[in-house]
């Protein structure tokens, strides 16, 4: 069966079974690796993308079902040439960043948080992360780039 | 079942009526799709999938949340849109269970009706707050529609007719209720429950507890009422001590089911503790509670 995707702002068509989990297309169709494949479950939040206006895990997401809203995924946080986005710069400057491989669902899930709420303090990052498990703990570090992103969002505002 | 080679195939349905006449044409080799959450779990659980899946997404009728008393919500509402549920206090344990259940990216997606439809789930959120809140469900299938208790649903959900949906559940909503709910995970957040406790109760003028639902999720095999738990809650205002004793109550009349997460008597003794905190949640916003 053949699914019309907007992925990142692009059309892409492809042709798999739709309950084909969204990840898996992302991944092997699309050639975009960024989201993870953790738990498979829905527990690790690895593989969070969004799905017009909300973070979904692509996971337990069938691709039949992705096609009536535009999904954004880490690749298309920054533009490819451009500057990192503020989250992502702010991950690497607080060391937020250790195995990587949380990093891209953090990403997403702090993307929008920091949309929704521009000022948020240190438990609502928590609150907000509580379905995105790193595996290095390295969870202060991650809170502390949320911060520090948020206050540079404003900044630039 | 017949043996599935390749991953099923989905048929987006446009109407509650196209749907119902797939799934009845379809019978066994068919089942309704939602957000997908508990389904797409199968495959990893070794357990079979189905050749087509006929999803509900697109049936704008499943989404509507209409009425004042009862209030009818769509079967396709989302958990988060369930946490934000406008209405009285008497939805308040809807409201946390919804806000308390697995993750925001699952809550974001996973929905009312699949959270009642989906067989196996034993530690579902929604259901021992719909029951406690006597939740009444519009079916539609292949004769027409029904109106049935959740109660007698859940008693034969897994032998029910093929081409028959969940539209939309009915809440009452009485201005003297109240009602709370309260889960123990592992982590501190999201996960599944070990165990869960819906209260809703009607008060007098005093406070005096005139009528109590009580349910249970996660301890049996199917989230059940608990009438022991409900006398004991009945006479006297709701408290820390009246809602202990119905905890205890409640730990006596039920079964409980061992699991990698706990052993059976773990999940009765926690029901105390449970009560006691959804009591305390009885009447309060989701948002001045914790994760």
């Amino acid at each position: 069966m053949s699914y019309e995707l907007s992925v990142n702002g692009r059309r892409e068509s492809v042709d798999v079974p739709g309950m084909t989990p969204l990840l898996d297309v992302l991944r092997d169709e699309l050639s975009l690796r960024g989201a993870k494949k953790g738990c498979a479950e829905g527990r690790c939040g690895a593989c969070t993308v969004r799905l017009g206006d909300r973070t979904v895990a692509s996971c337990l997401l069938p691709v039949a079902v992705a096609t009536d809203e535009p999904i954004s995924t880490v690749e298309g946080v920054a533009a490819p040439d451009g500057p990192l986005h503020p989250v992502q710069e702010a991950l690497l400057e607080c060391g937020g960043v250790q195995c990587g491989a949380c990093t891209p669902g953090m990403v997403m899930t702090l993307c929008d948080l920091l949309e929704a709420d521009p000022d948020p303090d240190a438990q609502s990052v928590r609150q907000a992360l509580v379905g995105n498990i790193c595996r290095c703990t390295g969870y202060h570090k991650i809170v502390e780039a949320a911060l520090s992103a948020a206050a540079a969002l404003r900044e630039a505002r | 079942m017949s043996i599935v080679l390749t991953r099923p195939e989905v048929r987006h349905a446009s109407s509650v009526e196209e749907a119902v006449g797939w799934l009845a044409e379809l019978g066994a080799g068919a089942a309704p799709l939602a957000g997908g959450t508990w389904v797409m779990r199968a495959e990893q659980r070794g357990e079979p999938l189905t050749q087509t899946y006929v999803a509900l997404g697109r049936v704008p009728e499943l989404r509507a949340v209409t009425g004042t008393d009862p209030v009818v919500v769509g079967a396709l509402t989302t958990h988060t849109a369930l946490a934000g549920l406008a209405g009285p206090p008497a939805l308040d344990a809807l409201r946390q269970a919804a806000h308390h259940s697995a993750f925001p990216q699952v809550r974001n997606v996973a929905t009312l009706g699949g959270n009642i439809g989906a067989r196996g789930f034993v530690e579902a959120d929604l259901v021992p707050a719909l029951l406690a809140l006597e939740a009444r469900l519009v079916l539609a299938g292949p004769d027409g529609r029904a109106t049935v208790d959740l109660t007698n649903y859940l008693a034969d959900r897994d032998a029910r007719p093929a081409g028959e949906i969940i539209v939309a559940a009915e809440l009452p909503v009485a201005t003297t209720r109240r009602s709370g709910y309260a889960r123990l995970t592992v982590r501190g957040g999201g996960e599944y429950a070990i165990a869960s406790v819906a209260i809703s109760v009607d008060a007098a003028a005093d406070g005096t507890v005139t009528d109590a639902r009580v349910a249970v999720g996660s301890v049996e095999p199917l989230a059940r009422r608990c009438p022991a738990a409900e006398a004991a809650l009945r006479g006297a205002p709701l408290s820390a001590v009246t809602a202990r004793a119905a905890g205890a109550a409640a730990a006596a009349e039920c079964s409980p089911r061992s699991g990698l997460d706990a052993p059976g008597w773990y999940r009765t003794a926690v029901l105390p503790g449970l009560f006691e905190r959804a009591a305390t949640r009885a009447g309060h916003d989701v948002v001045t509670t914790e994760a």
